[in-house]
């Protein structure tokens, strides 16, 4: 269970919220703030309102942070075709996600690539992460 | 701060905000797209049961559900109410009930018999409503509630529901809108074929708004799904202490 090297890019850069914002998703989390992450998972909270994934994220100076990211509820990822058994403790994932505004380790996941290549939509419509990374 | 060389990236990264368009997003391969004729019950009349999508015009803005060119006819008070609300202080938010018409983006079911339809709804905090449909009258003395009470008829093929009783407590969208306990609201349902349903909503509340507004929408029935346990409660503190504008002193 070797934690990865964080690659950590920021998509900086306004976009224009569309109508679709949802207005507590406003007021958690800060669309114009997107990063692409990578990290060991480490536990699965499969729970309403938000399942909840935790990855272990190693950064270059070696020190190793736990990140928080939210998905959607069950049953929306349900209806998308996943299932509580998607990735294993220890599973390497890349997530393209959006930082909470407190800045704590908190992001809403947009994107999850697991470690068969697959990339997961977490339901959004989300563009794919920038290129260049 | 994890103190890296980050990259900036000139191109945008498009981040769409999630909730309502992740959970709207998972219901577009599900929705019907039958014209046939709308199915009825042995009585004749209508059989509008099935599981239906939420209409987004009911979500975040429920301005977005009026003709075009209309405005929402808010007494002064209640602009300055909308306009001060926050997020977190949002009913739905926190796991309260949406009350009359605003949706989650989640489905409904509608469960019809002779005398009473339900409408049972996933999403929320997994609420339901109760038409009565036996000719009763709304009682004398109610206790104000989220939903109200509500009776229902039929004019011809169209439902029409009359509910009154409500508090003050549900916000009318994301967007904050407020009502009074004097809102009187009164839906009318067509099934317009076997995968479509039109309804209108009027409001008529003198408490918060100048005169009666009309709100439409429209729902596509849904297959190939049910409607799925949600406990909203369950895990939502973990939600809540990372909104923006919370109590600072906890």
């Amino acid at each position: 269970m070797r934690a990865v090297n964080l690659r950590l890019i920021a998509g900086l850069g306004l976009l224009a919220i569309p109508l679709l914002a949802h207005h507590s998703f406003q007021a958690e989390f800060d669309a114009g703030n997107a990063v692409t992450i990578t990290g060991v998972v480490t536990k699965l909270e499969w729970t309403n309102p938000h399942a909840h994934f935790y990855i272990d994220v190693k950064g270059p100076d070696g020190k190793v942070e736990n990140w928080n990211l939210e998905l959607a509820s069950p049953n929306v990822l349900r209806r998308l075709g996943w299932s509580r058994e998607i990735f294993k403790i220890g599973d390497t994932v890349t997530v393209f996600c959006a930082r909470a505004k407190d800045g704590s380790n908190l992001a809403s996941a947009r994107t999850v690539m697991l470690p068969d290549g697959r990339k997961m939509s977490a339901g959004s419509l989300a563009d794919d992460p920038p290129s260049g990374k | 701060m994890l103190g890296l060389t980050v990259a900036c990236i000139s191109a945008t990264a498009q981040v769409q905000p999630e909730g309502g368009g992740q959970a709207l997003a998972a219901l577009v391969h599900l929705q019907s797209k039958s014209t046939a004729a709308p199915p009825r019950l042995s009585d004749g009349k209508p059989d509008l049961s099935g599981i239906w999508g939420p209409d987004v015009h009911f979500m975040y803005d429920i301005s977005s559900a009026l003709k075009p060119g209309e405005a929402l006819p808010l007494q002064p008070w209640a602009l300055k109410v909308t306009r001060e609300r926050m997020s977190k202080d949002d009913p739905e938010a926190n796991c309260l009930p949406l009350g009359v018409p605003r949706m989650s983006p989640y489905p409904w079911k509608i469960v019809q018999t002779g005398s009473l339809i339900l409408l049972l709804h996933e999403g929320n905090m997994h609420s339901y409503r109760q038409i009565f449909m036996d000719g009763r009258g709304h009682p004398k003395d109610m206790d104000p509630t989220w939903f109200g009470d509500s009776i229902g008829k039929w004019d011809g093929d169209v439902l029409v529901v009359d509910t009154v009783g409500f508090n003050d407590k549900a916000w009318f969208d994301s967007a904050a809108h407020p009502h009074t306990e004097k809102m009187h609201v009164t839906e009318r349902y067509r099934r317009v074929d076997f995968g479509h349903m039109d309804f209108d909503v009027t409001i008529d509340d003198p408490g918060a708004y100048t005169r009666p507004f009309t709100l439409y929408g429209h729902s596509h029935l849904l297959e190939h799904t049910e409607i799925m346990e949600y406990v909203c409660v369950e895990d939502r503190q973990q939600d809540l202490v990372h909104i923006v504008g919370k109590d600072a002193r906890k």
